[in-house]
């Protein structure tokens, strides 16, 4: 009803100020439904074009709702893994907007959520890394860090270094890392647990041995 | 957070699709779980309750016990129902009032049938059909065990949706499971309620509900399963 309420609103706020994406002034509920059903069925190329076709819909919603350009991109590629999860929600025959509107802004409201409490809980101290006030006393730590590290993943496999690098370092969800590693995300969880393991292995290991 | 080209992360799950069974009408899921929930529970009135001590106990309040139970199971039908809604994205948010106003009606006439007890038996009694005080702990027990059992097998299939927003299908959940065991209750109770007795079926009820609300994110979201 909620979600209905405000998929309308926002084609009326669309219409009114007069520039709505083209895809949602196209494409209407019965062909995503149509693309859906078949992306259920397993259609990869069908799944690829809702998607596509859904994305103006999905970003001009996240854009009303998020406070800053930055946070609607991460709420709407947050919106696709979601959608990804939960595609067998999806019930073939009834409308796509009202959905996808659901998933939207459950996700930016989560978003909305995370970022206040970021802002009330969390401070930047950019001398909170430092383990010591005198620079001189930091080098120390710092030219061993590369050794220990070194050591850790001494015995990784090319895979498990790949996959600990894409998730661990750089941040990125299963889906991305899996995109640009080729990897599926099957074997990047089982080469994150078996790398964490090693790792920690190594690290529990005196330096004799 | 990194981020992908938006074109990059949709081949990405394109490629990563496999066929998924869509999950039935929400109806029709809370329809099979209230069935096989109803099968249980009359297998175990019909087993274990005693029927006759249960007609003669309420002899002369039949309607308002009648009343009074159905409103306790149309709110647990209607809750565990609106919860099954709730648990799918998009689906109408109304639902979820359904069951107030029976839950209303069940709190009233409750209260109206320990009023007329009370007025019956005589002020300051302690107790009712020979039964003392401190049988009400039992039917604590009673509704938080019966809750136990109906609570995992409603829980994994409000589960199988994900809900996205977790908290407000647990508190419905839980209200539903524990007024069908409230229900229950009335089958097994061996002495006409009091308002001491109704004030402790509140309080299992509510624990009922507080559990389900604590545990809701774990509950729910911890036994899904990724979709085939």
């Amino acid at each position: 009803m909620l979600s209905g309420y405000i998929a309308a609103r926002l084609e009326v706020g669309l219409a009114k100020h007069g520039n709505p994406p083209p895809d949602l002034k196209a494409a209407d509920g019965g062909d995503w439904g149509a693309l859906l059903a078949a992306a259920q069925a397993g259609d990869a190329d069908a799944y690829r074009r809702f998607l596509s076709a859904a994305l103006p819909f999905i970003r001009a919603l996240a854009r009303r709702r998020c406070g800053s350009e930055e946070e609607a991109e991460d709420v709407v590629q947050d919106v696709l893994l979601t959608v990804h999860r939960i595609r067998h929600t999806y019930e073939p025959g009834r409308p796509v907007k009202p959905w996808l509107t659901a998933i939207t802004v459950r996700r930016a409201i989560d978003a909305t959520r995370k970022r206040s409490r970021i802002r009330t809980r969390e401070t930047f101290d950019e001398h909170a890394y430092e383990t010591f006030a005198d620079p001189q006393a930091n080098r120390e730590v710092g030219s061993d860090a590369p050794r220990v590290l070194a050591g850790m993943t001494a015995d990784l496999s090319r895979g498990q270094k790949e996959a600990i690098d894409l998730v661990k370092v750089q941040e990125m969800s299963l889906a991305e890392a899996s995109a640009v590693s080729g990897q599926t995300i099957a074997s990047l969880k089982v080469n994150i647990h078996r790398a964490i393991k090693k790792m920690r292995l190594n690290l529990s290991r005196k330096p004799s041995e | 957070m990194t981020r992908l080209p938006d074109a990059m992360l949709i081949d990405a799950l394109a490629a990563d699709t496999r066929p998924v069974r869509p999950l039935a009408p929400p109806l029709k899921r809370a329809a099979a779980t209230l069935a096989a929930v109803a099968l249980v529970g009359a297998a175990a009135v019909l087993a274990a309750a005693n029927l006759r001590e249960f007609r003669s106990l309420h002899a002369g309040r039949e309607v308002l016990l009648a009343l009074e139970m159905a409103a306790a199971l149309a709110t647990g039908v209607l809750a565990i129902t609106a919860a099954f809604f709730a648990s799918v994205p998009g689906r109408s948010r109304r639902c979820s009032l359904a069951p107030l106003p029976f839950l209303a009606a069940w709190l009233l006439l409750s209260g109206v049938g320990c009023y007329r007890e009370l007025v019956a038996g005589g002020a300051g009694t302690g107790s009712f059909s020979g039964h003392p005080e401190g049988n009400s702990q039992h039917c604590v027990l009673f509704i938080l065990g019966v809750s136990a059992l109906l609570a995992p097998p409603i829980i994994w299939r409000l589960g199988r949706a994900a809900p996205l927003e977790p908290l407000s299908v647990a508190l419905l959940g839980g209200l539903g499971i524990a007024a069908l065991s409230a229900f229950l209750l009335q089958f097994f109770h061996p002495f006409t309620v009091t308002f001491l007795d109704l004030g402790m079926h509140l309080i299992a009820v509510l624990l009922v509900i507080g559990v389900a609300g604590v545990l809701n994110r774990r509950t729910l979201v911890g036994s899904q399963k990724a979709p085939k």
